[in-house]
This record gives structure tokens, sequence and C-alpha cells, in this order.
């Protein structure tokens, strides 16, 4: 093992080996956000007074940046629609430019820590603990999004090796590997044929629903398979990232939701954004239901370059204003009451509601998914064009998130019973018996396709 | 003036069980568990506002600041020194 003086520079040339797999250019990106922030910071503290116009410098460049990366085409096509509308000139622009790892995430942690300062929650910290802070490997592709109080402690590595942070670490990693590749990579086969731009017309009713709940599962297990190889694999160097999904299909509501769907993005756009703008309202409704659609719609526009994201997010924010006009219904009319019925319809409604958002999220045109939308609500037919595996294999997984509750509390129950350190039949053999199942799973399974899904984000 | 920690203690803990519309025990999580969400924390400040008679410019706050008794005390005690 690493002196504890080495392993800090150990882990950042880590992590800047592991970036540069990407292409080393790309290493520019990240090192120009730790020069800034670093730099932002120490002006913040050294000046309280203009703290405000750093910090809003600060988060102009940084939301520049991600801007030039990822909307700049997104931009200029559509302007040039709008220029060829009017019969005008179009804006010719250099070739595209490709989209650093990564960059949505560690923007985002950057804005963050620079807000944490103004509001003196942190303290700037060296320049070695920002560029481990946005490039720490583990969850520099696709988070969970961390705030610098919570992490830039633990990159001390002051911590001894423990036995349980491999066992917890390694737990993690395989049920990762598994979920990836043997449920979101086999899923994937079939939704990406469907949604496929070279399937000409649209499917039948059936068809249409299980692709959308098959990509809500694909995408599931994908991300929820990322992240919990990232917190497995922080968690081997004795490091623990925050949670990134609690069973989100088992939301009670649309806002039960988002506290259970990419909950470190929820966090970070309920404490930097939400709760600032409606505290300047104090939550009155109008401004509280602009802003649910408006921060809605961002938290889409996050996600990519497109009208798809775009329509996704609106979708997401008009659930929300829906469910909080209901809310406020219920606190001025007792007689709406808690019942049962009323639970459970909130219940099958998010489910429906999330999963019909799916398809413009997921389709690659607005027209493809117009056309599996209405075969789900407005065109009824019962054909199916996939083998029956498609659908045995969604509906075992579909069953499989219903009792995914019931399998995590007894896992915690026997973990919790053979105790931290005590040996056990669990510990000596259940734990490599799931690892040998899971990396044998994985294998199996495995078929090159290593892309996630939230790595384009 | 402000006053003292047990007023403040006793105040958010009657202004967080009128909003969760249950008894809140002292180290139980207010915002971590749910209990409370982000809006409705704007109504704690609101009521907290009205019976410590203390100005909370919430700008400057995050949600976490009110996740559970203790914390609510040091933000409102923290918030008042800076206003001084």
């Amino acid at each position: 093992m690493l002196s504890e003086r080495l392993r800090r520079p150990f882990v950042l040339a880590a992590s800047l080996a592991f970036y540069a797999t990407w292409g080393i250019p790309f290493v520019v990106v990240p090192l120009f956000v730790s020069v800034l922030v670093f730099v932002l910071g120490r002006w913040m503290a050294a000046e309280p007074g203009k703290a405000t116009r750093w910090m809003w410098i600060g988060i102009s460049c940084l939301l520049t940046l991600l801007a030039f990366f990822k909307y700049r085409d997104f931009v200029l096509v559509n302007v040039n629609t709008l220029i060829a509308w009017m019969a005008a000139q179009p804006i010719t622009f250099a070739k595209s430019v490709a989209l650093p790892v990564g960059i949505s995430f560690y923007t985002f942690e950057a804005i963050g820590y620079l807000i944490d300062i103004r509001q003196g929650r942190v303290r700037p910290t060296t320049f070695m603990d920002l560029c481990l802070f946005f490039l720490f490997w583990p969850n520099v592709m696709s988070g969970p999004i961390v705030r610098a109080r919570e992490l830039v402690p633990q990159l001390k590595f002051r911590l001894k090796f423990e036995p349980r942070f491999a066992f917890e670490g390694l737990d993690r990693l395989v049920w990762g590997l598994v979920q990836k590749n043997a449920v979101a990579n086999l899923l994937g086969i079939w939704v990406n044929k469907g949604f496929s731009l070279k399937v000409i017309g649209a499917p039948s009713t059936i068809d249409g629903w299980f692709l959308a709940i098959a990509f809500g599962l694909q995408i599931y297990f994908d991300f929820a398979g990322y992240s919990n190889m990232a917190i497995g694999a922080a968690r081997l160097l004795g490091v623990t990232l925050p949670e990134n999904f609690r069973q989100p299909y088992h939301a009670v509501s649309p806002p039960d939701f988002w506290s259970r769907w990419h909950m470190t993005l929820s966090r970070w756009i309920r404490d930097y954004l939400f709760f600032p703008i409606n505290a300047k309202w104090m939550g009155a409704p109008v401004p509280l239901y602009l802003s649910l659609l408006g921060v809605m719609t961002l938290v889409g526009l996050w996600h990519g370059a497109g009208w798809g994201f775009i329509l996704w997010g609106l979708m997401h924010g008009a659930y929300l204003v829906v469910y909080r006009v209901y809310e406020s219904a219920k606190i001025a009319h007792s007689a709406i009451g808690n019942s049962r019925i009323v639970s459970g319809c909130w219940r099958f409604l998010t489910l429906v509601g999330i999963t019909v958002a799916w398809v413009p999220f997921r389709a690659p045109s607005l027209h493809k998914a117009s056309g599996i939308l209405s075969s789900m609500f407005a065109r009824f037919s019962l054909g199916t064009a996939y083998s029956s595996t498609f659908y045995v294999f969604t509906v075992v997984v579909m069953l499989f998130c219903a009792v995914e509750p019931f399998i995590v509390r007894k896992l915690t129950e026997i973990e919790e019973r053979t105790g931290e350190n005590g040996a056990s039949m669990f510990r000596i053999f259940g734990r490599p018996i799931a690892y040998t199942c899971g990396l044998l799973l994985f294998m199996l399974f495995d078929e090159n396709n290593t892309q996630f899904i939230y790595s384009q984000f | 003036m402000l006053p003292d920690s047990d007023t403040i203690r006793n105040a958010a803990r009657e202004a967080a069980a009128q909003i969760a519309g249950r008894p809140i025990k002292d180290d139980q999580r207010l915002v971590s568990s749910g209990l409370i969400d982000s809006l409705s924390i704007l109504r704690l400040i609101s009521l907290l506002e009205k019976k410590l008679k203390v100005s909370i410019p919430p700008t400057m706050l995050q949600p976490e600041d009110f996740d559970d008794l203790d914390l609510i005390v040091e933000t409102i005690e923290r918030v008042a020194k800076a206003a001084d």
C-alpha cells in the first residue's frame, strides 16, 4: 500500500490517465475548469465585498464553456432553420466539436463549489484538491454529482485500508456490472431496434408500450449500474460517494420520483436553482409553477441538446405542477383526504407519466416520438413485431423492480445479523458465489457494448 | 435581539410539527428524510420569522440548513450574527 503522502498524487495521475483515454487534448478542459475555479475561489475569499461578482463571472465562464461544447451545434442548426424559413443566407460554422466526457457533471460541481464559497460553506481549497475533486476517476464520467464539502475531505485518503471497504466496494461493483451487461445491454438491443429511424411506420399499441417500458428499464439499469460501479470503485479506495438511486419506479408521486431518480442531480437543482428562485418569491403559486416548468426544462436540456430532451423536461415540469396544484387543493379542502384509492391513483399515474415521457427522451426525432405516442394512445392495434424473448424479459425485469425493495431489505437484514467483522456462512460462501455468478452473467452478456447512456450527457 | 437557543429550538419544533402534521423529535431528520420538502422550508422560515420576530433572508441558505432542530438553531444564530 502507498504511503499517505503518495496516495493523492497517485490517484490524481490515475484519474488524469483515465480521462486521457478519451483523448489527451480533452484533459485540458477539466484542468482549465480547475484553474478557473481555483483562482476565482481565492479572489472571492481575499475580497469578500467582490465575492458575488467573482462568483457570477465564474458561473458565466463555466456555462459558456458548457454551451460551446454541448449546445453550439443545436443552437446554430435551429438558427439556420429559422433563417432558411425567412429565405436568408444561413450561418456557416466549423465542424462540430467532440463533447469532453463528464463536462456536464464537473461543470455543475464547479458551479456548486463557487456558490458554496460565496455562502461561506466551504473555504477555498488547494489546486491539487480541486483537480482531484473534478477528475476523481470513479465519478468523473457520469457522476454522482458531489459537493466539495463531502468529497474534498475524503480525498486526503487518510483512512487506513479496512476489509469492509473491499466487501462494500466489490458488492456494488459486481452488481453494477450485472445491471449494465445482463439487463441494460440486453434490453438495449430491442430498444435500439424499436426506436431506430430505419423502422418505417408506427409500432402496434402493445409494442409502443413495451418499447417505452423497456427503455425506462434500460436507462434505469444502465445509469444505476454505472452509479453502483462508481460508488463501488470509490469505496475500494475508502471514499463514500452519495447514492444516486432509490428504487425510482416505486415513486408514489412526481416529486417522490425526483427524490429517487438521479438523486445527486435533483439535490443540485434543489439547492442551487429551485430553492434560491422560490426563496425570492417565498413559494408564491404562479412563480412556483413557472419555476417548476423552467427548471425541469433546464434539466431536460442538461441531458442533451435536442427537442426531445426539452419536451421530456417540460412533461416532468407539468407533472410536478399538476401534483403541486393537487397538494394545494388538498390543504385547502380537507375532504380530498389521503384515501388509499387516491394514493394508488397517484402511484399509477406517476408510473404511466414517467414511462410516456421516456418516449421523446429516447426517440431520435420528435416525429418518431409522436408516431410511438400515437400508437400508445390513439391508433390501437394488438400486433407484436418482436420475438417473445423481448416481452418475457421485459416483464421479468419489471417484476424484479417490483420486488427490489424487499430483496434489498432482506440482504440488509442478513448483513446486519452477520455483524461488521464476524465470520458467517454468508460472508464465507455467499459473497464468493454471488460474485462468481455476477461475473459469469457479466461475461455472458459482454458484447463490447461499454457505452453508458449517461456518458453522452 | 435574538432569543436564546432553547427558545429558537422550541419555536422550530412547533413550526416543523405544524408543517409536517406530526410531532418532531430532537434528532429527527426533516429534509433528508423527505418529511419536509424544499417549499415547506420556505413556510418554515416564514413561521420562524413570525414566532421569533427575526428576519431570515433565504437567499444565502440551502434546504439542508433545516435538516434537524440543532441545524435550524445554528442557522438562525449564524444568519442573525451575519446581519449584525
